[in-house]
């Protein structure tokens, strides 16, 4: 599977990000003292958890461009490029999608005034949304797969299983790290609740404004 | 993750390093300092082989009709010679040039460094390592099952090297941007954690695209897409002489990487080898602020010149000079780099320990290996006058030996805070003049061959040529064994020193500055136990006139200077 590594990659960087790292007790190392000692300097700033976002963020765009880039070379020199024709279905897909992100900000609104059982309903919307869209690029692949079209057909399909895979298998990661902000319990964690959910809507969003990159490439790909 | 769930459980009961087995310890820690060391072994491991690999290459092209039980069935049929070269390079390369001094010494000593307690993502860390290592058996285990499922091991290996060097990039970045204690500001980092953040910054951009480059490649090995027409001259060919059949994309996207990637396992050695004299010469780093910003040009410059690979297959006439510019540009911060060397050195107490040994020839060989840079620079003159052995040398020199020198160095210098215990002395100037005897022998004839082959000998009189083509390369062959055979100087003393060295608890052996020595050696799991270390001054403090000692470490408050009249 081409987005297997990277799959990995976002599933891990995001669960980090959701547990906070640090997850083990500071380690008492110092022959038999026990745990926790007080005026032992505490676990490090949560910025770290911003700061990843922002890198990781940084890198996986940097993936997209290098297949963006090929996409858009391959098109210009290839003599026998044929474009795919998008399946309708897609534009409910980026519906989808868009309604998720503003879902996730609800959410959000509600956690910051510290109503908990709003937010928890509204970021299992944005997760069913989040699902929804996948099981709709899943359809749209079905529809292309009826009308003959394969990821081997032509190198104009090929970048389209390939860009829609990615993507998905990104989102993936993203959908974990929402199930894991639901599941976790916050009492114990030492990134707080309104934290990880702030780094998961940078990614979630981010994922969102990416598939809307790739959806104009591949339209404008015609 | 689950990993990480375990010992954590176990370590809620009891004292983790009671309750938990050697294994649980060596391969499950999310310790940093654990992390490292493995990553070293990984290193030592693949170097080994990867002589190995350039051993017997160098046999078969000295003695081509030579049957070597076992090992010439692996390397005299043409596929096999061609991913002998690759397998040699990808395990130098990805293994030990990037995993050694960045995820190696940087997961060790980046935290000591910055007195943080442990790194920004420590479960993500271990996933990283795990990932190199099962791309390193990959690799390896690509070779035998050549060629079609061979290529595909090898391509889906790199893509999982890729992803975990990412993983390690981004938390080596987060920890040097974030986890810094108090006190530790941008300017009073060492060189060395300097390097590491700003490798770690360069590696996160760079290997998504060869995370990219490979995602596509391993499309067509799979699901039989033609994104890239034929993936098999890939494998079979030596990197830098890409042959007429390799698709062009690949091309780009390849180079796109693999150029930046010279700078990403240089720079932690560029890093490594100021820190190095600095401490040795008992003298502050000449041009400090001039030496990060040369690394940080590195960095940029070398994410920049990707395209000067692309000469050879045609780009618009004007974009040749743009790149040729930009890579004689790399000569700015390099010469930046090494008047700050050679001013360190001036005049300074120099300590010939065998790491300020390796220091030192690591300068030597990036003088050598930078002057032949300078021709193939030179687009002209790159493709009038050089051959293929000519960059082979040139490469080698400046990448794969200055490289090891500068991992070398760093070896002997942290290993008492690594291990309690000091690698022979001895031994190691022995094998360091050893080896700075043999490099040269091997590479720098290299160049000649390379010359030969495009000189007007070889076009008045190709049989004086090939004669004299062959005596140099049969010295080449000669060397390399010589050299090789040193190395086992080296594995002795180190696993010898591992568990037999001379102890040395001494928590400064070499009267150095940065935080690291203000642990004891070795390190404990909680780094610097109960107290957070605050920082008060810039990590080169030696030579001072007015105090008692001729450093001062950084973690010394103003008012805890010993004074001389003391």
């Amino acid at each position: 599977m081409p987005g297997a590594p990277v799959l990995d990659e976002i599933k891990i960087i995001i669960e980090d990000i959701g547990k906070g790292g640090g997850k083990e007790p500071p380690s008492g190392g110092d022959g038999g003292g026990d745990g926790e000692k007080h005026g032992r300097p505490g676990p490090p700033s949560p910025r770290r958890y911003y700061t990843g976002i922002a890198l990781g963020i940084v890198s996986i765009l940097m993936f997209f461009m290098a297949l963006a880039s090929a996409y858009l070379v391959q098109r210009a020199t290839s003599n026998r490029w044929v474009p795919v024709h998008l399946p309708a279905i897609l534009w409910a897909n980026t519906m989808v999608l868009l309604a998720s992100s503003a879902t996730m900000e609800q959410a959000r609104k509600r956690l910051s005034r510290a109503d908990l059982s709003g937010f928890r309903t509204l970021w299992l919307v944005t997760t069913m949304l989040g699902l929804a869209f996948l099981a709709g690029q899943l359809v749209a692949w079905r529809l292309l797969v009826a009308q003959g079209i394969y990821v081997s057909t032509n190198q104009g399909s090929s970048f389209f299983y390939i860009f829609t895979a990615v993507h998905a298998a990104h989102l993936l990661g993203g959908i974990s790290a929402l199930i894991y902000v639901y599941r976790r319990n916050f009492e114990t964690a030492k990134v707080s609740l309104s934290i990880a959910a702030e780094v998961t809507s940078y990614y979630w969003h981010f994922m969102d404004g990416l598939w809307l990159f790739l959806l104009a490439l591949l339209y404008l790909g015609k | 993750m689950t990993p990480s769930m375990v010992t954590h459980d176990s370590g809620e009961t009891a004292p983790e390093e009671r309750a938990s087995s050697f294994l649980a310890l060596t391969f499950w820690n999310t310790d940093h300092k654990v992390i490292g060391l493995n990553y070293l072994w990984l290193g030592l491991i693949s170097v080994f082989l990867g002589m190995a690999l350039s051993l017997l290459m160098r046999i078969h092209v000295a003695w081509p009709g030579v049957h070597l039980p076992f090992v010439s069935r692996l390397a005299n049929t043409p596929e096999h010679y061609g991913a002998l070269a690759m397998l040699h390079g990808s395990l130098m390369i990805f293994m030990v040039l990037t995993a050694a001094p960045q995820a190696g010494f940087g997961n060790y000593f980046l935290p000591l460094q910055i007195g943080a307690r442990e790194m920004a993502f420590p479960t993500l860390n271990l996933m990283s390592f795990w990932a190199t290592a099962a791309s390193l058996l990959g690799i390896t285990a690509s070779f035998f099952l050549l060629p079609d499922r061979g290529l595909t091991l090898w391509v889906a290996s790199v893509a999982l090297f890729c992803a975990a060097s990412l993983w390690s990039a981004l938390n080596i970045s987060v920890t040097a941007i974030d986890l810094r204690t108090r006190g530790m500001t941008l300017p009073r980092m060492p060189l060395t954690a300097w390097a590491w953040f700003l490798t770690a910054i360069l590696g996160s951009l760079i290997f998504s695209i060869l995370l990219a480059a490979c995602a596509l490649l391993l499309s067509d090995q799979v699901v039989g897409t033609h994104f890239f027409t034929a993936p098999q001259a890939i494998m079979g060919s030596m990197p830098y002489s890409m042959p007429q059949g390799i698709p062009l994309l690949w091309q780009r996207l390849f180079w796109f990487f693999a150029q930046a990637e010279v700078y990403v396992a240089m720079l932690p050695c560029l890093g490594i080898t100021s820190h190095l004299l600095s401490t040795f010469t008992r003298k502050p780093v000449w041009a400090l602020r001039a030496v990060v910003l040369a690394l940080g040009g590195v960095g940029l410059f070398g994410f920049c010149i990707w395209g000067y690979h692309m000469f050879e297959s045609g780009l618009n006439p004007h974009v040749p000079l743009v790149f040729a510019s930009l890579a004689e540009s790399l000569g700015l911060p390099a010469v930046i780099l090494l008047a700050s060397w050679l001013a360190t050195l001036w005049k300074g107490k120099i300590q010939l320990t065998t790491a300020m040994l390796f220091a030192i020839g690591f300068v030597s060989l990036f003088i050598s290996g930078g002057l032949s840079g300078l021709f193939l620079a030179r687009h002209d003159l790159a493709v009038v006058a050089v051959s293929d052995e000519f960059i082979t040398g040139h490469f080698h020199l400046v990448m794969g030996v200055a490289a090891t020198f500068a991992i070398l160095g760093a070896l002997f210098f942290w290993f008492p805070k690594m291990f309690g215990r000091r690698l022979n002395e001895t031994l190691g100037k022995l094998h360091f003049w050893l080896t700075f005897a043999g490099v040269y022998c091997v590479f720098m004839p290299m160049h000649w061959l390379g010359l030969i082959a495009h000189s007007r000998t070889a076009g008045a009189n190709p049989v004086a040529a090939a004669v004299a083509g062959a005596t140099v390369r049969n010295f080449i062959t000669g060397a390399t064994i010589l050299t090789i055979a040193a190395q086992g100087i080296f594995l002795f003393n180190f696993l010898w020193s591992v568990w037999r060295g001379a102890k040395d608890n001494e928590k400064n052996p070499w009267r150095a500055t940065t935080l690291e020595w203000s642990t004891p050696s070795p390190t404990p799991l909680d780094n610097f136990g109960a107290a957070e270390p605050v920082v008060y001054r810039g990590a080169y403090e030696y030579g001072a006139s007015d105090s008692a000692e001729d450093f001062v470490p950084q973690h010394r408050a103003p008012g805890q200077v010993a004074r001389k009249d003391h």
